[in-house]
């Protein structure tokens, strides 16, 4: 590390978080990526079809569809970039990277392996050190941001049916972040503090002591909540092919529609990150009180794709809410139940010390 | 008068919602992991270019003029199927031939052109059951396409040869016995 900070003339703490900015952002983008097939490929095996596998690098290499990726993204790139004559241009050149840039910034704090001591220098990795005092109320906040790439989007596109669905995903959003918020407060009360690296210290590395065993009912209110998070079915109330033609992203064309679609994949990313940090013990491997490195990581990585395959596979389980459904569940049964949940432990503390 | 529809009662286990989902994906799961390790070749999806559907009796695919064992074609060239074209896509010109052995001397007729525009063809049948002689069939090939008109008008060898390699025939191009020049009546 010293060495590769000596030859790009930096120190090797900078050099050491920008190594990690990529390997964390390239990661996570090219998991989104991945995912976009797998999500096409996962859903035509669900219902019994096949799906891409057609696609083929120098039309003869098939890797099982996987290039189908790469031709998307030469499909979207070349495609032409169309802007409405009554849109508002600034604000529809925004909208993508505002949908986009959250979902990716989210993952900053997320831990996704031990951290190491090399040379007398503690490392860890995650983007963010631990006892940066945002902890996980960093990716809250963070993701509460996005809905501003789907409210701007749908605004500046000055389309009625897009405008309808960002008004919709807006109102889900803000129904659902309440109680997704009083779940991860009964994580914080319990593990005794916010900081991911913390909360991820107090499950420990014995699959029962983590938190989905600890607080069932609140993994089940925010693991529900961040379907509504990230507009996904059963909720993704921003776009409804059968109501509001493409909702949010009527108008959006060529990279425009391409960067929201991976906006979407990369909140999925982070969403089971989050999951996978505060209910099934991030990095922890289980069983193994003291993994090597490598295995934390790997550990991490496969706990995050699980989680990712959930998403992709409730959706092709679930049917579509109503709106109406879909606001009396967030107001009258996520809501209560998590308030249940946090005073359930709340009760529980007390009554321990 | 409204007909009332009672709604179904629901368990307490199911009204919690979250039971019947993991019902649901269960189900689901089930289906990818049986579709994930089924060969493709027992899928219901055929693969196209690689895989072909076999057709079921009584298709009526592209045509093809019979003939007989000595490579004669079957066709008397007596217009029925022309007449019976509701497309009016066959367009048949006779012509007259003797042979010894065949015709015991006699003039006999045969088409001299046989052409079918399979742009106009409907692939109704009607040609077939018009018919006397069974010399034209509707058979199962349906890769019909080209990429100009004129490959899709199919003349009296190209007919008579469109399932020769399936059938392991050799391809002809030529009739088994002359045509009789046409001769002047000098009354």
């Amino acid at each position: 590390m010293d060495k590769l900070a000596s030859l790009l003339h930096t120190t090797p703490a900078i050099a050491w978080m920008v190594l990690k900015v990529v390997i964390v952002f390239a990661g996570v983008m090219s998991l989104a990526a991945i995912f976009t097939w797998v999500e096409r490929r996962g859903s035509a095996m669900i219902q019994d079809r096949i799906g891409p596998n057609r696609a083929a690098l120098f039309g003869k290499i098939r890797i099982i569809g996987l290039a189908q990726i790469l031709a998307d993204g030469i499909k979207m790139f070349f495609k032409e970039d169309l802007i409405p004559a009554a849109a508002n241009r600034g604000l529809f050149f925004l909208a993508p990277f505002l949908a986009f840039v959250p979902a990716l910034l989210g993952f900053a704090v997320i831990p996704f392996g031990k951290s190491f001591v090399s040379g007398g220098t503690t490392y860890h990795l995650s983007v963010l050190d631990p006892g940066n005092g945002m902890g996980m109320l960093y990716p809250l906040a963070i993701g509460g941001m996005a809905v501003y790439g789907v409210l701007v989007a749908a605004w500046s596109s000055n389309n009625k049916w897009s405008i309808l669905g960002g008004m919709r995903s807006s109102a889900a959003m803000v129904s659902y972040e309440i109680g997704m918020s009083l779940a991860v407060v009964s994580i914080f009360m319990t593990a005794g503090g916010y900081d991911p690296a913390e909360i991820i210290k107090a499950q420990g590395h014995q699959p029962w002591t983590w938190n989905i065993v600890r607080q069932p009912l609140g993994f089940i209110v925010f693991f529900t909540c961040m379907f509504a998070e990230t507009n996904r079915l059963p909720f993704d109330f921003a776009e409804g092919e059968s109501e509001i033609v493409a909702g949010f992203n009527t108008e959006f064309g060529s990279m425009k529609y391409s960067l929201m679609a991976l906006a979407e994949y990369s909140h999925m990313m982070t969403a089971s990150a989050l999951i996978a940090t505060l209910y099934f013990g991030g990095w922890q491997v289980p069983f193994v009180k003291d993994p090597s490195v490598l295995l934390s990581v790997a550990c991490f990585v496969v706990k995050l794709v699980f989680f990712a395959w959930v998403f992709v596979w409730i959706r092709w389980t679930v049917p579509r809410f109503r709106y109406d459904q879909l606001m009396k569940l967030g107001w009258k049964r996520m809501l209560p139940l998590s308030m249940v949940n946090l005073v359930f432990h709340a009760w529980r503390m007390s009554q321990g010390h | 008068m409204g007909v009332v529809v009672k709604k179904a009662e629901l368990s307490w286990l199911d009204r919690t919602y979250v039971w019947p989902v993991l019902k649901g994906m269960a189900i689901t799961f089930d289906h990818f992991i049986k579709q994930l390790f089924t060969p493709t070749s027992k899928r219901y999806t055929i693969q196209y270019p690689e895989m072909k559907k076999e057709m079921p009796d009584g298709y009526r695919g592209l045509h093809e003029l019979k003939r007989f064992e000595d490579g004669a074609i079957k066709c008397v060239a007596c217009f029925m199927c022309q007449e019976a074209c509701p497309a009016r896509c066959i367009s048949i010109e006779a012509e007259e031939f003797s042979d010894l052995n065949i015709t015991q001397g006699f003039e006999e007729k045969r088409p001299a052109q046989f052409k079918i525009d399979m742009l106009r063809c409907i692939y109704c049948g009607m040609c077939e059951e018009a018919c006397p002689k069974d010399a034209i069939w509707l058979r199962k090939d349906y890769e019909l396409a080209a990429y100009d008109r004129l490959s899709m008008q199919f003349g009296k060898w190209d007919l008579m040869n469109t399932y020769a390699e399936a059938d392991g025939k050799d391809r002809i191009s030529q009739d088994p016995t002359p045509s009789v020049p046409r001769r002047t009546i000098v009354m």
